[in-house]
């Protein structure tokens, strides 16, 4: 008798559709999942701290991504064709619309609506005025982008309206308002993690982010990864890496060659030699841009002999420019003619008249009193690789003027610290500073000001500060422009700074990667890139 | 002394001499020049921001008034919370001793072990063929740079070769880590039966590993060779050469009596190449407490350095103590003391 149930073979078909369909299945599933795009960054380091009010090893790097303005650099193609910056042109952002008085003091910004953050909150004018107050409240970075930009007030009109309050009018205010800090956080869910002892939830922000940018933080391995998710509900619609792993890998050798072969799609902190060699290599793309930063050489005329104008002018004739960007920067830099990077709107580098002159260098020093020459100390760190080549050339470059220039290397902390306000005791020494906000009176304020947080070499000229001070609140553009042309001229003329070159902005990254756009913190954003394969 | 007594005496005589490098450690990098406040205080920071993080940190007090608040401290186990990133500095020990004791020990253990067989072949065939060859790479092995040797292998064996997987850290960057057993991430998959994650973190093993047995290795070819021949050309294998001994009984002496200095030597490489790794876990992204050390250093994150240094004087210490126990194992009439 056969069989009435489903015989043998039957079942035989069966599980094998069955098996063909799981594994159907399981393929369909893995091509799912391979279309999540992960960008893998070899970092110098993990982030520290997410808190862009303090700004620790890395944080910049990261918030950068997290936090986003109101405002935003509008965009536009250079010669080349390519998509670039236009620091003159600031567009909305967070914000949709704003309004100003008619006294310049009032901003009145209209938010976004529909804005939300991975937590799902919609983003409120309360969220915007939460990040102002916590920027005020613990007088960091936040505090000091607020003071130059002249905000005295941040209060919420309506949900979606927040008013600012100037105390003199700025036209760097607008600016200001494209960085990370003061940032705008879900401040419904920072206050969930808020405590009576820490009000702004800075312990809760060790280890988390919670803004309204393209990005927040999944999770940190200290020394090992941060990992970034994309937000789901980003305004601007899901970016191409749906994750980013911020990989430590500190050394640059090695992260050059992990990004050869294949295994990273970006690197930081490269050398420029690394830059050059980086550019014959065709699985890698490099970008190169002018950018702000300015590799310098500064001189505190509180020390003698620097108390000499006549010895400070001898130091900018003895050195060899050319030389120093053949040598230190591989030809890739740019000649620096004023603290004001020529990016910037306002630059005027015509005043600059160092070109180099051995004869007029000596026959400087022996008018200041030094006809056999003089005994210097040049102190150097490891902050900006830079910095040792540097000093080495400059020495050579000096010596044939009859300058005799010791070198000593200081650590970084040093560095930092011996410059920083308060203290500023270093006579000679390197540093760059790169503007963050694309404004001439802000490149002047910070670098050159009695008040400037990177016055490094302690420069103090009162018609200088009284020609900035003015420019600081003048809102006609040409007057504006006039102040800041006389402010450089004299700051040239002072001769503190041997402004030696800027080194540009570089970066290396997979061939495949698109969208890079410079951005004056010099980091670049997850959320513009894509791989075209 | 029983081993009892020799525990509670070396734990004794541990706790002064802890002090003693916490003190010498806090002055040293209070002297150095070194200042983390500039960098904490960011760009911006005016001289009343800097002032207070100073008087945050404590650093306004009189350096010894630090030192005794730090003491009091490390007493009731709290090394401090990290400058840099507020997270407890026996925290970020506790997490990463295991990472460098790792790849250390996987070093180091296979370094010694081809050490030791090289050292004693080359002893007991001396002017061979085998012994000049031997000299000259642990010549090589000693000159090498450890930071270059590490570069070098990374070109080769993972640019050139793609014998090794790429110097990103422990484990495939795909892969999630094991759960936290031990903090090695070879055992904790194994004790997981994680196989696929197994597999990777022995891969990212073998090439640090390899690098630091190489460094190892040298000093060790030439300890026990020495050693050994010292022990070779002592009266008392003359006299059992004398009696008739067969090359093989010889060996088994020589052996015995060469044990004590090799263990004692071994034991000082795995002191001192803690410090070396550090340089190894840089190059291949490693993230163990070298790494985390040199970091310290370098950004002036005055509780980390003191943090790590104190926990190298502990590991030092514990070396030692197991070294001793050791050499009275093999050698009886050694003792413990």
């Amino acid at each position: 008798m056969r069989p009435t149930g489903p015989t043998l073979t039957a079942h035989v078909i069966a599980a094998a559709l069955l098996h063909a369909a799981v594994v159907v299945g399981m393929v369909t599933g893995l091509a799912a999942g391979a279309r999540a795009e992960t960008l893998v960054v070899a970092a110098v380091e993990t982030p520290k701290g997410f808190d862009g009010d303090a700004l620790k090893p890395a944080t910049q790097n990261v918030v950068t991504q997290v936090y986003e303005g109101l405002t935003k650099y509008a965009y536009k193609k250079d010669e080349q064709g390519r998509t670039v910056i236009d620091g003159s042109r600031v567009v909305p952002h967070l914000a949709e619309s704003w309004t100003v008085s008619e006294d310049g003091r009032t901003y009145v910004f209209k938010l976004r609506r529909g804005v939300r953050s991975p937590f799902g909150n919609e983003l409120t004018a309360e969220d915007v005025v939460w990040g102002w107050e916590k920027s005020f409240a613990q007088k960091r970075t936040g505090n000091f982008i607020a003071r130059v930009s002249s905000v005295a007030k941040v209060d919420a009109v309506s949900r979606y309206e927040v008013k600012f309050t100037l105390e003199a009018p700025s036209l760097i205010f607008l600016r200001a308002l494209t960085l990370y800090t003061p940032g705008i956080y879900d401040s419904t869910e920072m206050k969930k993690h808020a405590t009576p002892a820490d009000p702004w939830a800075l312990k809760w922000l060790e280890g988390h982010t919670a803004g309204f940018g393209a990005y927040h933080l999944e999770s940190l391995r200290a020394g090992e990864a941060a990992v970034f998710v994309a937000n789901p509900n980003y305004f601007k619609g899901k970016p191409f890496f749906d994750r980013v792993v911020y990989r430590e890998v500190p050394s640059a050798a090695s992260r050059v060659t992990l990004l050869k072969a294949g295994q990273v799609q970006w690197t930081e902190a490269l050398t420029l030699k690394q830059v050059v060699d980086l550019r014959k290599d065709p699985r890698v793309k490099v970008e190169s841009d002018e950018a702000t930063g300015h590799a310098s050489v500064r001189m505190n005329a509180r020390y003698a002999p620097f108390d000499d104008v006549r010895v400070r002018r001898a130091l900018l004739y003895a050195a060899d420019y050319d030389a120093l960007n053949e040598a230190v920067f591989e030809g890739l830099g740019t000649q620096a003619r004023s603290i004001v990077p020529p990016i910037i709107e306002g630059h005027d580098g015509s005043a600059w008249t160092y070109k180099t002159d051995v004869a007029k260098a000596k026959r400087l020093l022996a008018e200041s009193g030094h006809p056999d020459g003089i005994d210097l100390t040049l102190e150097y760190s490891d902050i900006f690789w830079w910095e040792e080549p540097l000093a080495i050339q400059l020495k050579g470059q000096l010596g044939r003027a009859g300058i005799r220039a010791q070198l000593k290397r200081i650590t970084s902390s040093e560095m930092r610290s011996r410059t920083a306000p308060g203290k500023r005791d270093l006579p000679f020494f390197t540093f760059q500073d790169n503007p963050i906000v694309l404004d001439p009176v802000y490149a002047l304020f910070i670098n050159a000001h009695a008040e400037g947080a990177s016055n490094r070499n302690d420069y103090r000229n009162l018609e200088f500060d009284r020609l900035v001070d003015l420019a600081r609140v003048e809102q006609d553009r040409d007057r504006r422009n006039d102040l800041v042309r006389r402010a450089q001229r004299l700051h040239v003329e002072d001769a503190t700074w041997v402004m030696t070159l800027y080194p540009g902005a570089h970066e290396a990254m997979a061939r495949c990667i698109e969208g890079y756009v410079w951005q004056p913190d010099y980091h670049e954003r997850w959320a513009e890139l894509r791989c075209r394969k | 002394m029983t081993i009892r007594r020799f525990l509670i005496r070396r734990l004794v005589l541990a706790a002064p001499l802890l002090v003693g490098v916490a003190l010498l450690t806090f002055m040293l990098v209070r002297v150095g020049g070194q200042d983390p406040v500039g960098l904490l205080a960011g760009p911006t920071a005016d001289a009343a921001e800097i002032a207070a993080i100073r008087a945050d940190l404590g650093l306004d007090r009189p350096v010894w008034e630090q030192f005794g608040i730090y003491l009091a401290r490390v007493v009731r186990g709290d090394l401090g919370a990290s400058w840099l990133s507020n997270r407890p500095v026996l925290d970020d020990i506790v997490d990463r001793l295991p990472v460098t004791l790792e790849l250390l020990l996987a070093g180091v253990g296979a370094g010694a072990l081809v050490g030791v067989l090289v050292g004693l072949h080359a002893a007991f065939h001396p002017g061979g063929r085998f012994d000049h060859v031997s000299r000259v790479v642990s010549l090589v092995g000693f000159s090498i740079p450890t930071y270059w040797l590490g570069l070098v292998a990374i070109f080769v064996c993972f640019y050139l070769l793609g014998w090794a997987p790429a110097p990103l850290g422990r484990i495939d960057i795909a892969l999630s880590p094991p759960p936290r057993v031990t903090g090695s991430y070879v055992i904790d998959a194994l004790v997981a039966l994680d196989l696929r994650a197994a597999r990777s973190a022995m891969a990212h093993l073998a090439l640090p590993a390899a690098v630091l047995a190489i460094i190892a290795a040298a000093p060790v070819v030439k300890q026990t060779r020495a050693i050994a021949l010292a022990a070779l050309s002592s009266d008392f294998v003359r006299h059992a050469r004398a009696s008739g001994l067969g090359t093989g009984a010889i060996r088994r002496m020589v052996l015995r009596n060469s044990v004590t200095p090799i263990v004692t030597f071994i034991g000082s490489e795995l002191i001192s190449l803690f410090g070396t790794s550090s340089l190894i876990e840089l190059v291949f992204a490693w993230g163990g407490l070298g790494q985390y050390g040199l970091n310290a250093i370098l950004s002036g994150d005055f509780t980390a350095v003191q943090g790590y240094v104190l926990s190298i004087a502990l590991f030092s210490l514990l070396v030692f103590a197991v070294v001793d126990l050791l050499v009275a194992v093999c050698e009886p009439r050694a003792g413990l003391t």
